[in-house]
């Protein structure tokens, strides 16, 4: 189990660093196509940020920013924009995550809506791995024993 | 100046193979934590020479950069672990 810490220094420097991290996780999302990077790398430095938020903050305090609900939730949530963006380009009659039929849909030319389809499963992919990275470090931290399961006990 | 940044780079290479004997046979745990995260630091420094090598150091400062936040990370974990015992 992780508690706060009580060093000032680790404290600032966590609340400084944390928002520029997360800021550049969505850099990284966004310019995927351009230099290294893409969904899966961006995500896992979102999920980063929250481990140091863990870490520093603590179980209790964390839990008050992103639950478990809400893990799941945002896990979920990638996972059904990923499927979601392929199924629709397959009910518009081309092959699963076929990005060019989208461009009916949002009424530009088929190489611009290969680059905003991309965009949107990079987005997807992101969520679910930030999600599934925060969850594999909370349940290895918490050993899988939540303090509220130890007080129903 | 090529040559000049491949003589830093190896330089860098020999003395992290110095860093590494401080983690294989270092005295204690707080050495060990140190030594890790100052092999880090180089690691950092050899890619940002190779992106100069390259003349892609656009795309090798993105890369760097990811790699201090994890070494951050994995540091302050570290002492962490060490605080606490758990």
């Amino acid at each position: 189990m992780i508690y706060r810490s009580d060093d000032i220094i680790v404290k600032t420097i966590s609340r400084i660093l944390i928002p520029f991290i997360q800021l550049y996780a969505l850099y990284v999302i966004a310019h995927g196509h351009y230099s290294p990077g893409g969904g899966f790398q961006g995500g896992v430095i979102l999920g980063a940020s929250l481990v140091l938020l863990f870490l520093t903050r603590g179980y209790d305090e964390a839990k008050t920013r992103i639950s478990e609900k809400t893990v799941i939730i945002f896990a979920s949530l990638g996972l059904l924009i990923y499927s979601g963006i392929g199924l629709i380009c397959l009910l518009l009659g081309g092959n699963y995550l076929d990005y060019s039929k989208l461009s009916v849909l949002l009424h530009v030319n088929p190489a611009r809506a290969r680059a905003l389809g991309i965009l949107g499963i990079e987005t997807g992919v992101g969520f679910a791995v930030m999600a599934v990275m925060f969850s594999i470090f909370f349940d290895i931290s918490t050993g899988g024993v939540l303090p509220e399961d130890e007080e129903e006990k | 100046m090529n040559t000049f940044f491949i003589a830093v780079g190896l330089s860098i290479c020999l003395l992290t193979l110095l860093v590494l004997y401080r983690v294989v046979f270092g005295p204690g745990v707080y050495n060990r934590v140190a030594a890790i995260s100052a092999i880090g630091t180089k690691t950092l420094i050899v890619l940002l020479i190779f992106g100069f090598l390259y003349n892609r150091e656009d795309m090798f400062i993105d890369i760097s950069m990811v790699y201090a936040l994890l070494n951050f990370i994995g540091c302050i974990a570290a002492a962490k672990y060490l605080e606490m015992g758990s």
